[in-house]
């Protein structure tokens, strides 16, 4: 499914990395994950980051998600300086500001899915406590899973959980969706569901930032940013071949 | 519920094993703290306060001249707080037929108002009951070895007399040494009871409590002063006794026992703290991953800090329920069979309030603190870091350490061993001191009680002879032997003399002095360990050879010195040529032939020392049931006839309950320290999950993977072990010298306890083996897919 999108370039910078580095000591040595990105992504825009394996992708959506921190450089994302935020203030940050879906679901398994939704508008309180357990239904709906919801995560087919996870995303209605691999586990037809769901999401004016190493769902994304060593080689619309 | 909550019960039931070992590990932990806490408390209160309300005296006077006394005007003195008469007199009783021990009688005023050493009903609730003329109150501790009871009819032996007085009722004297250690009887009867049995005249011997006194000195220097008043109203004194001040007979016992409970306590606390804080680290260690999604989808460093800290809280609440009960019961348990052997009453029905905030908090803070570190470091944890937790550990191995591993003669296998055991050196460490710590206590435990098996083997060394008669008085040795001559077992009778003496020194002039034993000096009855010097050699300078608890009495007199002895009313500049370790009461020996020269014209004895023919101990025993036999028709004054069989038994009975206390204590170091050494295994384990499954996944089978956890535990358990044992003997040296001093005024011996050694060697492979083993089979119970999907 392709969603119509307004031309990205008339919009104000919504996520902004100047010159982004990331150093990693290791036995071996040190090692630049990140060498010097320097893009910007508008509000509402559908963005893949691709690249082979070691690529730098996850590195780069961590310092987007404020998982992790640059060692140089500048993010900031909806006018905050996410890099200057400490883990207590980045963890209420992210609840508020970004959804995560991983590769793996990451469903907490002792939790049903409807349990797993709530449990993230818990910790964030930015969904007032009479409705929440109204929202995370509707999500769940939302994604397909309402007749699931007091079932635990391992009930749960890969494409359902991931479905699941999307709904935990948006359970504090973030305005930035990102997603590592979210399709790197499932089938063809379960891929197609959950990347027009993430379609289904720009639509509604998110920002959807999908990590993903599979070159040829150009089309889908509003644009397509190319990385390789651990720098930007690419950075190109969706549409263009 | 709220949802955080609800995720902590759930993580709780994931593993049901894993918690159950949790609480099982706290409820030990405080089951042991507490029991300890509750007899502690009980017991610390308890001696002292049945020894205190009993109005105990300070000192004891006795005087053939006190029918002058007016007690009505010494009573009025100012620092008289109360004194009555309390008469007193070493017989013998019969326990079984033809078996007599000491029986020390009293001659009460009046049962019915005892204001001063107070004896109470055998439950120890009220008054006793008065006896009538010609009956008695036995002491109850001592039915446990005799056959009398209320009601029957006792055979007393006094001087050369047997009396037949029948019991009326059993007494609680919670001021005496308890009958069946010192192996005697407690009897009280009225006063024209007492001269009947006794054939002495009442009222020669005061009791007295004084008032404002605060020490032993005190007393003795009030006691002092009145001896003087004595003086002036024409009263000779003959001796004054002051016991100990406040203080119960046998409050040594209950010091040690204190002791002992207090620093096994903290030891188990500590250990129990390293086996919580490992076993919740453990629990946290499968977290990691799940701290990191919860950060990522919006938990703040709090929210997780609360969650688990609900879990480590649920973990104290289930622990805190059932350890304080069962230790509430055991506490109280300890504190009822240290009271059975004491002879005292547990009057501490209801524990104070504030016992059981102790407990409730310790239930509930002790986990908190435990897992606090290991809480705040998840915590802590970055997304990222918590995000790539895939439980192989990247550690920054030294090359120099695997290159000492590689040249190593050993299979690949326990080198693999070897190097996995060295990741975690910080946990390592821990293990293996705590490990140590068990096995060091454990043979420490066995080391103490070997140094007092030997201190009792050379008490019954150190003296040969058979049976030993006592005779209150002094009379010629040939009135005494012709009594024995129709005796077979009886190789030789050597006899001996003595009494009290004193020695100038230091001490105030009130002490009751020192027992004085003339031997001959080339006797071959004795053969005590010599501390310093030698024993006598028969110069004829008067030497003398003093025990260590005289030696301790007289503040170590060098040996070599002179002495001024005052022998009844004699004095004698004599030579300290010695001093012996005896456990025995303050004691000086010297030759017979000097003592009879300064004190004894007419070589009077008082104690005869048989030796058998035939030294088997039923034979031994038949030779001193011949010799009551032989008294019984006599004159003779017995203060005792004992075996020397019975003398060592005394000793250990003293001992006893020290003995089973400190194997008991060091049993739970020891089980406590293994169960920290399966935890930290268990953990190795959990956290190698993953990598558990990469081997398996690459060929390894499980057999090879059991090998591997179980070769690694016992390489911790091997150095646990080795270390432990090494450090056992500079404990066993310090516990030696501390345990001996705190219960026997002398520093016992060190020894190596072989069986201790032995049975240490084999419980402390045997727990290390279980500890590595039971986790290695819950390793290899994980299957390939499941171990290489941990999260």
């Amino acid at each position: 499914m392709k969603v119509e999108n307004s031309d990205m370039s008339n919009r104000p910078d919504f996520i902004q990395l100047r010159n982004v580095s990331k150093r990693f000591a290791s036995a071996a040595g040190r090692f630049d994950a990140l060498k010097d990105i320097d893009f910007s992504i508008s509000q509402g825009e559908h963005v893949a980051i691709v690249g082979k394996s070691g690529s730098g992708k996850s590195t780069l959506l961590n310092m987007l998600t404020g998982i992790d921190h640059p060692s140089r450089g500048t993010v900031t994302v909806n006018g905050t300086e996410v890099h200057t935020l400490n883990e207590s203030r980045l963890a209420t940050w992210r609840g508020q500001n970004i959804g995560i879906v991983f590769q793996f679901f990451q469903l907490i398994p002792t939790l049903t899915i409807l349990e797993n939704v709530l449990l993230a508008m818990d910790f964030v309180y930015a969904i007032p406590k009479h409705e929440r357990k109204q929202r995370a239904m509707a999500l769940l709906k939302q994604v397909g899973l309402d007749q699931h919801v007091n079932k635990l995560p391992t009930a749960l087919s890969g494409g359902e959980q991931q479905r699941a996870a999307l709904a935990r995303a948006l359970a504090n209605d973030p305005p930035i969706v990102v997603a590592d691999e979210p399709t790197g586990n499932l089938d063809s037809k379960t891929t197609e569901i959950i990347m027009n769901l993430f379609a289904q999401l720009v639509g509604a004016g998110k920002t959807v930032i999908i990590v993903t190493h599979e070159k040829n769902s150009g089309p889908v994304y509003d644009r397509i940013i190319t990385l390789k060593d651990g720098m930007v080689i690419g950075d190109r619309r969706g549409d263009e071949s | 519920m709220n949802t955080k909550f609800k995720k902590v019960i759930g993580d709780l039931r994931i593993n049901p094993g894993r918690i159950i070992l949790v609480i099982f590990a706290l409820v030990i932990g405080l089951w042991g703290v507490g029991s300890i806490l509750v007899s502690y408390t009980i017991l610390s209160h308890d001696l002292n306060e049945n020894f205190i309300r009993t109005n105990p005296l300070d000192a004891a006077i006795t005087s053939k001249d006190f029918s002058r006394l007016d007690l009505a005007a010494l009573r009025s003195r100012p620092e008289i707080e109360k004194a009555e008469f309390r008469d007193f007199s070493s017989l013998r009783i019969e326990t079984h037929p033809d078996e007599w021990i000491p029986l020390w009688l009293f001659g009460v005023e009046d049962f019915a108002n005892l204001n001063l050493a107070r004896i109470f009903d055998q439950k120890g609730d009220g008054g006793p009951v008065t006896p009538a003329d010609g009956a008695m109150l036995l002491e109850r501790d001592g039915l446990k070895f005799s056959d009398l009871k209320a009601g029957s009819r006792a055979r007393i032996r006094a001087g050369g007399r047997i009396v037949d007085v029948p019991v009326a009722g059993i007494s609680f004297d919670s001021a005496q040494a308890p009958g069946t250690q010192d192996h005697l009887i407690y009897g009280y009867v009225n006063k024209k009871t007492y001269s009947e049995i006794t054939g002495e005249a009442a009222n020669q011997r005061l009791i007295i409590r004084f008032k404002n006194v605060e020490s032993r000195q005190d007393v003795e220097i009030v006691a002092d002063n009145l001896r003087e008043y004595f003086k002036s109203l024409g009263i000779a004194v003959d001796a004054v006794k002051v016991p100990k001040f406040n203080s119960h007979p046998h409050q040594w016992q209950l010091n040690t026992l204190l002791f002992l409970e207090g620093s096994v306590g903290f030891l188990a606390f500590l250990m129990g703290a390293v086996l919580v804080s490992q076993l919740i680290a453990a629990i946290l260690a499968k977290q990691i991953r799940q701290i990191g999604i919860l950060k990522a989808i919006g938990a703040s460093r709090s929210n997780i800090f609360q969650m688990y800290l609900v879990m480590v809280l649920a973990f104290g609440v289930v622990s805190g329920a059932i350890a304080i009960p069962l230790a509430t019961m055991s506490g109280y348990a300890y504190a009822y069979f240290v009271a059975n052997i004491i002879n005292f009453e547990i009057l501490t029905v209801s524990l104070p309030v504030h016992l059981y905030f102790y407990l409730i908090g310790a239930g509930l803070l002790l986990p908190i603190l435990l897992s606090l570190p290991t809480i705040l470091k998840g915590t802590r944890m970055s997304v990222r870091d918590a995000l790539s937790d895939y439980g192989i550990r990247q550690q920054d191995t030294s090359s120099n350490r695997s290159d000492i591993i590689n040249r190593l003669p050993i299979p690949g296998n326990l080198a693999l061993a070897f190097r996995n055991t060295l990741r975690r050196k910080k946990r390592l460490a821990v293990t293996v001191v705590t490990m140590a710590l068990g096995v060091a206590i454990f043979s420490t435990g066995f080391n103490v009680q070997q140094s007092l098996k030997d201190l009792l083997f050379d008490v019954n060394n150190s003296m040969k002879h058979d049976v030993q008669v006592v005779l209150i008085n002094q009379i010629p040795k040939e009135q005494v032997e012709k009594y024995f001559s129709g005796i077979d077992n009886i190789s030789r009778i050597e006899t001996w003399n003595g009494g009290r003496g004193g020695m100038q020194s230091n001490i105030v002039s009130t002490d009751d002095g020192v027992g004085i034993i003339a031997l001959p000096y080339n006797t071959d009855l004795v053969a005590f360990r010599s501390v310093e010097g030698r024993w006598l050699d028969g110069s004829t300078e008067p030497e003398i050879v003093m025990n260590q608890e005289a030696a301790a009495l007289y503040d170590h007199p060098v040996v070599g010195g002179y002495q001024l002895l005052s022998i009844r009313g004699k004095q004698l500049k004599a030579k300290l040529v010695g001093i012996v370790d005896e456990f025995e009461k303050p004691k000086i020996y010297m030759d017979k032939d000097m003592y009879d020269g300064i004190a004894n014209p007419n070589h009077y004895i008082n104690s005869l020392m048989f030796v058998a023919k035939d030294k088997s101990f039923d034979k031994v025993m038949a030779l001193k049931r011949d010799v009551e036999k032989a008294i019984a028709p006599s004159d003779l004054q017995i203060l005792y006839v004992m075996m020397q069989a019975e003398r060592v038994k005394i000793i250990y009975d003293h001992l006893y309950i020290v003995l089973v206390t400190i194997i008991f204590f060091a049993m739970l170091v020891l089980v406590v320290s293994a169960m920290g050494m399966a935890s930290a295994t268990s953990i190795n384990i959990m956290e190698r999950t993953r990598e558990i499954g990469v081997l398996r996944a690459i060929g390894a089978t499980p057999k090879m993977i059991y090998r591997l956890f179980v070769t690694e535990g016992m390489i911790v358990s091997v150095a646990g072990i080795l270390l432990g044992l090494l450090l056992s003997w500079p404990l066993s040296i310090v516990a030696a010298k501390f345990f001996g001093n705190l219960m026997l005024d002398i520093a016992l011996r060190p020894a190596f306890n072989h069986i201790g050694f032995a049975i240490t060697l084999i419980a402390t492979v045997v727990f290390g083996w279980l500890a590595s083993r039971i986790p290695a089979r819950g390793a290899i119970r994980v299957s390939t897919r499941e171990a290489l999907s941990y999260e």
